[in-house]
């Protein structure tokens, strides 16, 4: 690629193309416009009139310089102009091993790191290097392959949510050993950590190093702390610049459950600090919806903090039995657990039916035995809905029967009546210490003061569930805290009272921590290693390096101490972890996470991550030609007069016209309904052959003038109905001449014919072929029928009965003629229970409309009239033949009755009952 | 193309816009009987003209005894002389008429039937004879003259520039020529003078597109006739405009002045403006001809 003036080109041979220019000036001055033929009866006056030589008309200088600049940008975008080229000679050769840091600290301009990373890809490609990636987070033995190979890779490089740690960067120095003559560029996060130094030595060994590094400072978020009502939230930076300040974003779920930024604070860092903390107040309602916070412009782990319970704060409702009762403070049934809970928990107060509807985390009955119905339910209710109930003993649990034959449902064990009394002065034996927690049990891992001892406790019953039950006892092996699950919440049992009437335990520390393990009160602080000592965690939601909560998986649980103690790394993986039903939050920074900026030595080249991307200008310079001779085309019909002609302007304006294709379907649709629904209609089937569609409609178009002369039903003239494409419903009955040949509807056809049966439409089927055969089984049509008839959803059908409701639903007919006089017609089956009706000569039928009629009678024949009123068709001999044409119309005009009424004829049996209640 | 039928058509459509037209012929009639023109002088007609001393030779039975008996000359009462008058028309029937510049423009030749027909009409119904020159169709009288008219008016001539017909003039008549008179001059000055010399007076009725006033033209250019016999190819047609419009204006003045000598009347129209106004002033200046022409 040849460079000029900062534009390369990849074929600049061509350039010399532009020498052409200056001829092709001549060469186009020279020649005249083309000439526009003109009729002109005038050009008698004009014979012998000469052109001034001096004036010729030539093309003007400026459409010459508009051509000129046309075919210029042609020869330019030819020879492939680039913008912002890379000089070839520089790519370098050999293998080329690309270093990344790949922590969190990147994660915010990885974007722009991944773009650097691949300019340097695409020249490694252009000198065919060889090109090896090794990330100091997640170190292996790079694979040397072509660059273009890593290039559809770049996308998968994504930034681990932790800083190289000592183990990781030794490991890439003894890869890095192993590997020989290889040149480094390092994309560097700008933090410092251990072995950097010794990690380039052992690169620059290999070959030369080249650094790139953003020059942006790496910002970092401490996990926010709740103190004395407000969130405090500390930031760090690495580089000590001048004041500069940072929002800092509250991000949470509204109550419509959409993800948003509930609260936003600023943070200043004082000029020369490394340091800024800002303090959120906020209600504990919208405290308790926050999920995480972040610092705005940043998307980076290190730079996003989870929030666990340790903000959220529980509410808690103490419920005593005694109420009201006149008495010393440190008597009260609730002083100690109110004060155990105070710090860290939201403390309601009420009776249970106030605080049920306040929907509290736990609810907390001491001494309370027996409850209402009233409370009962809903508590339950409560609790099965994931609420806690903890309860406390008592004198008044010890002396009622509660749970005493039977497991109370809002108690985990049945108990003993009495309870027990151990190292009271009445009694023998000394006051009973606690056994160290089981593994199973929440508690374990706590330590037990010694001056914990429990003097009187209520006794549980020996159940075959009680072993699964205890999660904490006494020396001598008798419950003392119990737990059963109900629903998806749970009860919790402490065998002695919440005072120290009973025990010393809640005057101890031990107990506050129960109170925690229990989830009942959540610890303010951040957690401790002790605290978490001997637990087992397992991860709920991990992050990732720039901060996105994504589902943990299976990976392997983190035991507890490790949780609070130990860097992040692939084995503790910053996220919510989750015991029981405790949740803590992993953050990559914590309190003594320290930021330092990484320092080069100087004869480390460190470059920006800035990129100017190629830019290959061929396809704007031939753009510009091909505007440059559309405008030439313009400016030449112009110059000779052409442009405003009628017939170029159409030319013109026929090149942008688009064909809108016009919604001629639902048109035409639409047209169908309007025609259809304006007044009644009768419809016929097509059945694609034209004497028969021609004859259904005369046929229809009889019977509508026959109605319209005779009754109150006045139709308009009869429509096709092609019942692929048109919409059924419009039409109250449909006539449907069979041929043999007719196509047989799609299933859309038939689903539709089906509805439309099912929503009391009436199809007359009629064979044409005077039913010779009997049954319609034997004829073609007969045939036809059968086959086009199968997937219709009709019920049973009998010959139509000599009392059926078509016999008189206008005239009383018995027989129903058409063309021909046909025996049977067949339709829907009376009910097997149908009776005679006293005093009336028919039964008492089904009341719906049958919605098939079959005959072979040709009726649309003998409908049929002419567009002036004259029947089309001959229907027998004479006077008889008429007789019978009249029968055909009655039958017509009966059908159409029975269509639009009902069983309305058929009400007539009931007309005795009604004139006898009537007292006629 | 226009046929016969819907000329006349057209035509007929002109003409009934002018019944005040024959009303103004009417108030001519003061003098003139219906179906002809008094010719301002003693003849042959039933109109009184004047008393005049009987002279020798004068039959007795001239003299009007009424008048001779208030005195003792004695007086014979001579008539007006009445015949109908003969109007002959030339229109121009070739190519160079078949052009228009506009398509919402009618074309020369369309114009020029249409006002020839629409004059023959009003000379009709004034009861004059209508002919065209030459041998064609000699002047008559009578509806049916306009359609052997319409026929002939609608006939193209295939030549470029047709001259103007000037044999079998029927002398003193009168003639109406319409034409683009872009032709050779030579001809239309024999025709006109021929006429003269018969006494033939008439109007010439020079009928022009206005792309022919304007010119409107420029760049390369190839100006063809209509019937394509002449050519003239132009690399500056902007430039010719200036030339042409002094010839063309050297033309009207030529016609103009042969006008003056031979006694015609010259009248300019443009196929763009109302062709009643051009009716009007043919009509017109046929009319007060008849005055003069006496």
């Amino acid at each position: 690629m040849t460079i000029l003036g900062g534009i390369g080109f990849s074929a600049p041979w061509l350039l010399l193309g532009l020498i052409a220019l200056p001829i092709l000036w001549l060469i186009l001055r020279a020649v005249p416009p083309a000439p526009i033929r003109q009729r002109f009866p005038g050009v008698a006056l004009l014979l012998g009139l000469t052109d001034d030589e001096s004036v010729s008309d030539r093309t003007p200088w400026w459409l010459l310089l508009l051509r000129m600049f046309a075919v210029a940008a042609i020869i330019i975008g030819l020879a492939g102009p680039v913008l912002n080229p890379h000089d070839q000679q520089a790519d370098g050769s050999g293998r080329l091993l690309i270093v990344l840091d790949g922590s969190w600290a990147g994660a915010t301009r990885w974007q722009q790191q991944s773009q650097v990373i691949d300019a340097q890809l695409t020249r490694a490609a252009r000198a065919n290097r060889t090109v090896g990636f090794l990330t100091l987070t997640r170190p292996e033995e790079p694979a040397f392959q072509s660059a273009n190979v890593w290039r559809t890779r770049l996308a998968g490089l994504q930034p681990a949510p932790w800083q190289p740690s000592d183990a990781d960067v030794i490991r890439a120095i003894e890869i890095t050993k192993a590997l020989d003559g290889f040149d480094t560029l390092w994309f560097s996060d700008g933090l410092e950590y251990p072995s950097r130094n010794d990690m380039l030595d052992a690169l620059q060994n290999q070959g030369s190093v080249d650094v790139y590094q953003t020059g942006a400072n790496v910002l970092a978020m401490v996990p926010a702390s709740y103190k004395d009502g407000a969130i405090t939230l500390t930031v760090k930076r690495a580089v000590a610049g001048p004041t500069s300040e940072v929002t800092l974003n509250a991000q949470g779920r509204d109550p419509a459950g959409n993800a948003r930024i509930l609260a936003t604070v600023p943070a200043q860092f004082d000029d020369g600090a490394t340091q800024a903390t800002a303090a959120l107040s906020l209600p504990a309602e919208l405290r308790a919806r926050i999920t995480r916070f972040d610092i705005a412009g940043q998307r980076s782990a290190g730079a996003t903090t989870l929030v666990d319970d340790g903000l959220r704060r529980r509410e808690v409702a103490l419920i005593a039995g005694r109420e009201n009762r006149e008495g010393l403070e440190l008597l009260s049934p609730l002083h100690y657990i109110e004060r155990a809970l105070a710090p860290t928990a939201d403390i309601i107060d009420g009776s249970l039916a106030e605080v049920l509807p306040a929907n509290p985390d736990v609810i907390v009955l001491a001494d309370i035995a027996t409850l209402s119905e009233a409370e009962q339910a809903p508590l339950q209710q409560w609790i099965e809905a994931g609420g806690m109930l903890v309860r406390f003993a008592g004198p008044r649990i010890a002396a009622s029967d509660i749970s005493r034959d039977t497991e109370d449902p809002l108690m985990p064990v049945r108990l003993r009546a009495g309870g027990r009394s151990v190292g009271g002065a009445m009694s023998w034996g000394e006051p009973k210490s606690l056994d160290s927690f089981r593994e199973t049990s929440p508690f374990f891992g706590l330590d037990i003061p010694d001056d914990v001892v429990v003097s009187a406790q209520v006794v549980a019953q020996p159940d075959p569930t009680l072993a699964d039950r205890v999660i904490a006892s006494l020396s001598d092996g008798t419950p003392l805290v119990t737990r059963k699950a109900l629903g998806q919440g749970q009860v919790v049992l402490f065998h002695v009272t919440a005072t120290a009437e009973w025990s010393t335990l809640p005057l101890s520390g031990v107990f506050v921590q129960m109170m925690e393990r229990l989830a009942i009160s959540s610890s303010a602080a951040s957690v401790e290693a002790q605290d978490l000592q001997g637990t087992t965690w397992t991860p709920l939601r991990i992050m990732d390096g720039f901060g996105q909560l994504e589902d943990a998986g299976n990976l392997p649980g983190v035991d507890g101490a490790d949780l609070a103690s130990a860097a992040a790394g692939p084995d503790l993986r910053p996220g919510i972890y989750a015991s029981g039903d405790r949740r803590i939050a992993r953050n990559v920074v914590t309190d003594d996470t320290a930021l330092t900026p990484t320092t080069w030595p100087a004869d480390v080249p460190v470059h920006g991550l800035y990129v100017a991307p190629e830019m290959p200008l061929a396809g704007w310079l031939l753009s510009l030609s091909l505007l440059l001779l559309l405008a030439d085309v313009v400016a030449s019909l112009a110059l000779s007069g052409r442009l405003l002609k009628r017939s170029n302007i159409a030319a013109i304006l026929l090149v942008p016209l688009m064909q809108i294709p016009a919604p001629a379907d639902a048109q035409s649709a639409d047209d169908f309904a309007l025609n259809a629904t304006a007044e009644m209609t009768l419809a016929y089937v097509i059945t694609g052959s034209p004497s028969i569609d021609t004859l259904s409609e005369a046929g229809l178009r009889g019977l509508s003038d026959t109605l319209f002369f005779r009754t109150s039903v006045e139709p308009a003239n009869p429509i096709g109905v092609n019942l692929e494409t048109d919409e059924l419903a419009f039409f109250p009955m449909l006539y449907w001449p069979i041929t043999p040949d007719q196509p047989r509807p799609s299933g859309d056809a038939y689903a539709k014919l089906n509805a439309y049966l099912r929503s009391g439409g009436l199809i007359l089927f009629d064979t044409r072929d005077a039913d010779i055969s009997g049954y319609g089984g034997a004829s073609a049509n007969g045939r036809k029928l059968q086959d086009l008839a199968a997937p219709l959803d009709i019920p049973p059908l009998e010959p139509l009965p000599s009392d059926h409701v078509l016999t008189r639903t206008f005239y009383l007919l018995q027989d129903f003629p058409g063309r021909y006089t046909g025996r049977d017609i067949w339709v829907e089956a009376s009910p097997p229970d149908a009776e005679q009706v006293e005093g009336m000569p028919f039964r008492n039928l089904n009341d719906g409309v049958t919605p098939v009629v079959i005959g072979g009678n040709d009726w649309a024949a003998a409908w049929a009239v002419s567009s002036n009123g004259a029947p089309m068709v001959p229907v027998g001999r004479g006077f008889g033949g008429e007789r019978q044409r009249e029968l055909a119309y009655r039958f017509g005009v009966n059908l159409v009755m029975h269509v639009l009424t009902g069983n309305y004829k058929s009400d007539q049996v009931h007309v005795p009952a009604l004139l006898d209640r009537l007292g006629q | 193309m226009i046929t016969p039928a819907t000329l006349r058509a057209n035509a007929e459509d002109q003409a009934a816009r002018f019944p005040d037209l024959l009303a103004r012929a009417e108030h001519l009639a003061g003098a003139v009987l219906l179906g002809s023109h008094g010719r301002r002088r003693a003849g042959g007609g039933d109109d009184f003209w004047q008393y005049r001393p009987a002279q020798a030779g004068d039959s007795r039975r001239r003299i009007d005894h009424r008048r001779s008996a208030r005195g003792d000359q004695e007086f014979v009462r001579e008539h007006e002389w009445q015949i109908a008058q003969s109007v002959m028309l030339w229109i121009d029937q070739g190519a160079s008429m078949r052009f228009s510049s506009d398509p919402n423009l009618p074309q020369k030749a369309d114009r020029a039937r249409l006002l020839g027909l629409a004059v023959a009409i009003l000379l009709q119904r004034g009861g004059e004879r209508v002919g065209l020159t030459g041998t064609a169709l000699p002047p008559r009288s009578g509806r049916p003259q306009l359609l052997r008219l319409a026929e002939l008016l609608s006939q193209d001539s295939a030549d470029d520039y047709a001259p103007p017909e000037h044999r079998a003039m029927i002398p003193h008549a009168r003639a109406v020529f319409i034409s683009d008179f872009m032709g050779d001059l030579d001809g239309i000055t024999l025709a006109l003078t021929k006429a003269a010399d018969r006494g033939v007076r008439g109007v010439l009725c020079h009928l022009l597109d206005p792309s022919e006033e304007a010119f409107p033209f420029s760049g390369r250019t190839i100006f063809e006739s209509v019937g394509g016999t002449l050519r003239h190819e132009t690399l500056k047609a902007n430039d010719l405009k200036s030339r042409y419009l002094e010839r063309l204006a050297e033309r009207k003045s030529e016609l103009q002045r042969l006008c003056a000598v031979t006694g015609w009347h010259y009248g300019l129209h443009h196929t763009n403006t109302s062709a009643q106004s051009a009716l009007l002033w043919l009509y017109s200046a046929l009319d007060t001809r008849v005055g003069a022409a006496a």
